[in-house]
């Protein structure tokens, strides 16, 4: 339907709108959502308008959902079954300190979350750091267990590199030079070992950054290429 | 609830959907355990039906596995990223459902039988206590009775252009223009105090 052409500009901001309040009838609905699948333009207006609306959903009271909705959701996808919290007890400082803190959450959000189900420990011991282009649109998205010695690197948008180029992964401690964490393979899911668990290897790194490198990685130990994608180290613990 | 509350929430959320992408399980529980409540009275709200709701929250947070790699390559809050999963597979559900009520329900005896009783606020009362800043609740306020009405039993309720006008007792033309006229002076008032999430 070539909603994006600009003078089509009107109505798709109109089909958006109704698509996004839910009152667009059944068939311009199917055909604007499969326009969006296609044209980003198409997906940038429906999701602006989302969250114009957004704002207003707010206020809805919570209602927990029967326990059985969590069961088939982990059958169906196979998930490992649920795990009790890693550290046993309720004397234990640290956990009871998390469950407090939990709780404390849960109030604040004023949305009755069931604590029982899912019964799993808080994710508290992880790194996170999305690597975003200049445009903030991700690209990479980096994760550790602080108490293991490896980084998953996971693409979400990178742009493909041409042969002969290699992204470089390098860590961006404050205030001193980038020191190299390796050059990431083309796999959706890159494995970067680090020379210690990454809670102390990565303790006093803010964020992260990939530079486009010959291949094999940047010769001279500094990243001589420009710098794609970067971001902040989010601290889950 | 208030706005900072909503900023913080989608704050902690970024993260968590982060790790599901990396198909972290404890994160994906983490996930359901903080959101499961509010999306599952979205839908609830929406279809009005229990059973229904707790098929599409289940099938929604199948999606989310999958597709939260999406969700980090998408603009989106990451809030706004998941009331829409929601909102939009009940609204398919019930616009595909609506093929067979619409053409069965006559004009004097009642269309779609809605039950819109509730327990709880009133939608247009939900709508303005859910604007989560001062210039957006003015917005909201700014529209005319029968927009805002409208406006909010089609966000909270679900109800499509005929249902609406079935229960406003208004022609269907006078409430598809309410509809518009409402979204676009939204729009308006809204970008121009420069609401954007």
């Amino acid at each position: 339907m070539n909603l994006s052409r600009p003078d089509r500009r009107e109505r798709l901001d109109r089909l958006a709108a109704e698509y996004a309040l839910g009152t667009l009838p059944r068939r311009p609905r199917a055909r604007l959502a499969r326009a969006a699948r296609t044209e980003s333009v198409v997906a940038d207006v429906i999701r602006e308008w989302e969250s114009r609306l957004a704002s207003l959903a707010s206020a809805l009271p919570g209602v927990n959902p029967p326990p059985r909705v969590w069961t088939r959701i982990s059958e169906r996808l196979g998930l490992a079954p649920v795990t009790p919290p890693a550290t046993t007890g309720w004397w234990d400082r640290a956990a009871f300190w998390r469950g407090l803190a939990a709780l404390a959450t849960v109030a604040a959000l004023a949305l009755g979350v069931t604590l029982l189900s899912p019964r799993t420990a808080p994710t508290d011991q992880t790194l996170v750091a999305v690597l975003a282009g200049p445009d903030g649109k991700p690209a990479l998205i980096a994760s550790a267990d602080r108490r293991e010695a490896f980084l998953l690197v996971k693409a979400v948008g990178a742009a493909a590199v041409e042969p002969g180029r290699a992204l470089e992964l390098w860590m961006l401690p404050d205030g001193r030079a980038p020191r190299s964490l390796g050059v990431l393979t083309s796999a959706p899911v890159v494995r970067v070992p680090l020379a210690a668990p990454s809670g102390t290897a990565l303790a006093d790194i803010p964020a992260l950054a990939v530079s486009l490198e010959p291949a094999g990685g940047s010769p001279t130990g500094a990243p001589t290429g420009p710098v794609l994608y970067s971001g902040r180290i989010e601290r889950m613990f | 609830m208030a706005g900072p509350e909503i900023s913080e929430r989608s704050a902690r959320l970024g993260p968590l959907l982060a790790q599901v992408a990396m198909a972290n399980q404890q994160a994906f529980a983490e996930l359901y355990r903080q959101t499961s409540s509010h999306l599952y009275a979205v839908a609830l709200r929406i279809l009005r039906d229990h059973a229904a709701a707790e098929e599409i929250l289940q099938e929604a947070y199948v999606s989310i596995w999958h597709h939260a790699g999406s969700y980090v390559a998408a603009k989106s809050q990451p809030f706004t990223w998941l009331t829409a999963i929601v909102r939009n597979r009940c609204f398919d559900h019930l616009r595909r459902k609506e093929i067979e009520t619409v053409t069965l329900a006559s004009d004097d005896d009642g269309g779609p039988q809605l039950d819109l009783a509730d327990e709880g606020p009133s939608p247009t009362e939900l709508l303005l206590a859910g604007a989560d800043a001062q210039s957006v609740r003015d917005c909201v306020d700014a529209l005319d009775a029968g927009p805002k009405q409208a406006i909010a039993l089609a966000f909270f309720q679900g109800l499509s252009h005929a249902e609406l006008a079935h229960h406003l007792r208004e022609p269907l033309g006078t409430v598809k223009s309410w509809i518009r006229r409402g979204l676009e002076r939204l729009k308006r008032c809204l970008d121009g105090v420069g609401y954007i999430r």
